[in-house]
């Protein structure tokens, strides 16, 4: 996002904007009331079965754990090969 | 006659007196209603006492109260329960007096109801009866501090008042209305009339129906209102006395384990945060209804399993309650993963776009800038060893190493670039020197014109080879590398490769799974199911435990 976005424009007035739609809405949105906590909210119901809380495609893969990268010719290895190659990396 | 006065009143009290003896709480509570605007027969009544019993009549109203709520007298077994009259005198005086647009004086009067049913609650053998009435009044009365605490204007006379009060600690509205609902919580937890521990058929039993119920009101209002390290207390009674979590009805269970897990993240616990976080998660309902909630458990489990080297993928990030969450995250995560130090101070900059997102509205800015560095660190060397590691030789038994004049040369090459605009710097080019504003002067030394001292030497903190051995050794002993350094050489040897397979397995075992390795068994505050909590009285001093202690897995690299 730049800087002179709308969510960046409006981070020294906190509270004054208010959220609109948008592309950006979500990181617009939290600015309207940045410096309170958010609320949560009382449930519609007290108590619900296990079946209520499956997502559809519930038992998809949400959490990576096996992240390590070897890629060596991303354009952030690149950068540091031409780091290297200036200290004297052969 | 007096009587024929109130005669609304007189059967408002009977039939009062009626449902405490048919022992109904839920019928008492949507008896004593407290919301205006009240339905006729309660304005008629209001309109009698305002007539017979005006202010300052308490007592008279009192007495009229106790004359026709026979039940709160001597029961067979001689107990009374007088509280409960004097509850409902001030009950009565309350639906006369108040007044919604005053909201402070509505605050006040409400607290005062509120403490008499807090004590009604107390009785041994008829407290169970008001239980749903400390519940329902608790709802409100905390929605009202809350909305006190928003408005500081309605209150700032009272922080002056309490300014001037020589106690030595000043207790916030939030705070002491929390403290008032925690009287009732103790309640709760240490009612011992159902003689079952608290558990009957599988399902809280007596007035341990209401912990968590008002727990979550106590937790509501200082997450609120940002009083968090008050809520200790009421985790660690929870963890000693409480009967397990899961025989409470979900929406109670996902509602604590949120604050629960959101306590642990704010104390550096971030492991048992996780847990907590991932059950409330787990078990919250689906419907499209509960996507606020929903979202609201998300982002502080995405931050705290980001801490832990954990991260989502794609299929969460693609789910309704996670919308936006990846345009802030994913580059961090980017950056953990290729060790792109210089990218990662960028984003967890205060100046950085995210951080009011981050820091002011959620609070994990510094947490996610303190220690997932540690994690692009590990990145970092991982990623020197690839492209400048000396393989290793299983005939000569030579360990493959790395040459840790190559990671310092990277580390000050990523750091100096942070300290420049990026648009300042040629991407694939030398980072130039640091900019004057990045050397720090003490103030203590800087001259009438605003220059340091003559013999001051102004300073830029760039790492050292001493930092990179020190980086690299906090490292090792935390398991995130393993291996060893030669001081001597300057060099990161691998152990374990041939048994490993490989360099790069040996010398950097998987994050999450060192993490895991060390996590503590249980989430402090979350009372799992045990055979002996359901026993009752099987909380000796033994289990007495102290949160602070907990040990923050996952906050250790820095700490």
């Amino acid at each position: 996002m730049a800087a002179s976005g709308p969510g960046a424009a409006s981070t020294t007035k906190a509270g004054a904007s208010d959220a609109k739609d948008g592309d950006t809405k979500d990181v617009q949105k939290p600015i309207a009331a940045l410096e309170e906590d958010d609320e949560f909210e009382d449930f519609p119901v007290q108590d619900w079965t296990e079946e209520d809380t499956q997502l559809p495609g519930g038992n998809t893969h949400l959490w990576e754990e096996s992240w390590d990268d070897d890629d060596t010719n991303d354009e952030f290895s690149v950068q540091l090969k031409e780091e290297l190659k200036r200290v004297g990396k052969k | 006659m007096q009587s024929s006065q109130t005669p609304v009143l007189d059967k408002f009290l009977g039939e009062v007196d009626r449902i405490v003896r048919d022992k109904n709480g839920v019928e008492l509570q949507a008896f004593l209603v407290i919301e205006p605007p009240f339905n006729s027969l309660y304005e008629a009544m209001i309109a009698e006492m305002r007539k017979i019993y005006p202010k300052g009549k308490e007592g008279a109203l009192e007495q009229r109260c106790s004359r026709m709520l026979k039940e709160a007298g001597e029961d067979a077994e001689g107990a009374t329960w007088t509280i409960f009259v004097k509850f409902m005198a001030n009950y009565l005086s309350f639906i006369r007096d108040v007044d919604p647009s005053n909201l402070l004086e509505t605050y006040n009067i409400l607290s005062e109801l509120q403490q008499k049913a807090n004590s009604a609650l107390t009785s041994p053998s008829k407290g169970l009866i008001i239980l749903p009435t400390v519940i329902a009044y608790a709802r409100v009365f905390a929605r009202l501090a809350i909305g006190l605490d928003k408005n500081p204007e309605l209150i700032a006379h009272l922080v002056v008042q309490s300014n001037s009060e020589e106690d030595g600690r000043r207790e916030t509205l939030p705070e002491r209305a929390a403290n008032i609902l925690r009287t009732a919580f103790v309640t709760c937890l240490n009612d011992r009339g159902s003689g079952s521990g608290g558990v009957k058929d599988g399902k809280p039993d007596g007035k341990k129906v209401g912990i968590y119920k008002i727990a979550n009101l106590c937790l509501k209002i200082l997450f609120q209102c940002d009083k968090k390290m008050n809520a200790e207390q009421i985790f660690t009674n929870i963890y000693n006395q409480s009967p397990p979590l899961s025989i409470y009805p979900a929406s109670e269970r996902v509602t604590y384990l949120y604050y629960l897990g959101r306590f642990h993240f704010s104390t550096g616990h971030f492991f048992p945060a996780q847990m907590a976080l991932q059950a409330a998660y787990d078990q919250c309902l689906a419907s499209p209804a509960c996507v606020g909630q929903r979202r609201l458990i998300l982002i502080y489990l995405v931050a705290a399993n980001m801490i832990l080297g954990r991260f989502p993928t794609q299929s969460l990030y693609d789910r309704p309650e996670a919308a936006g969450l990846q345009a802030i995250f994913q580059p961090i995560v980017h950056t953990l993963i290729k060790g792109d130090l210089e990218t990662f101070r960028r984003l967890v900059d205060w100046d950085s776009p995210n951080a009011p997102w981050l820091m002011r509205r959620y609070k994990m800015l510094l947490q996610i800038a303190r220690l997932c560095e540690v994690i692009v660190w590990r990145s970092l060397f991982r990623r020197a060893f690839v492209l400048t590691g000396v393989q290793g030789d299983n005939e000569t038994r030579k360990a493959p190493t790395l040459d840790l004049n190559y990671v310092l040369a990277l580390f000050v090459f990523l750091e100096k670039r942070a300290l420049h605009p990026p648009e300042r710097l040629d991407k694939f080019g030398p980072a130039p020197d640091p900019p004057p504003e990045a050397y720090y002067i003490d103030p203590e030394f800087v001259g009438a014109d605003g220059k340091p001292l003559e013999g001051y030497h102004a300073n830029v903190s760039l790492p050292s080879m001493l930092n990179i051995e020190s980086k690299c050794s906090s490292l090792i002993s935390q398991g995130f590398m393993n291996g060893f350094i030669s001081h001597k050489l300057k060099r990161f040897a691998i152990k374990g490769a041939k048994e490993k397979g490989s360099a790069l397995a040996a010398g950097w075992p998987k994050f999450w799974d060192v993490i895991n390795a060390e996590a503590p068994p249980d989430c402090p505050g979350w009372k799992q199911d045990v055979a002996s909590s359901s026993a009752g009285g099987a909380f000796g001093p033994g289990m007495v435990v102290n949160l602070s202690n907990a040990r923050p897995v996952g906050s250790g690299p820095l700490g």
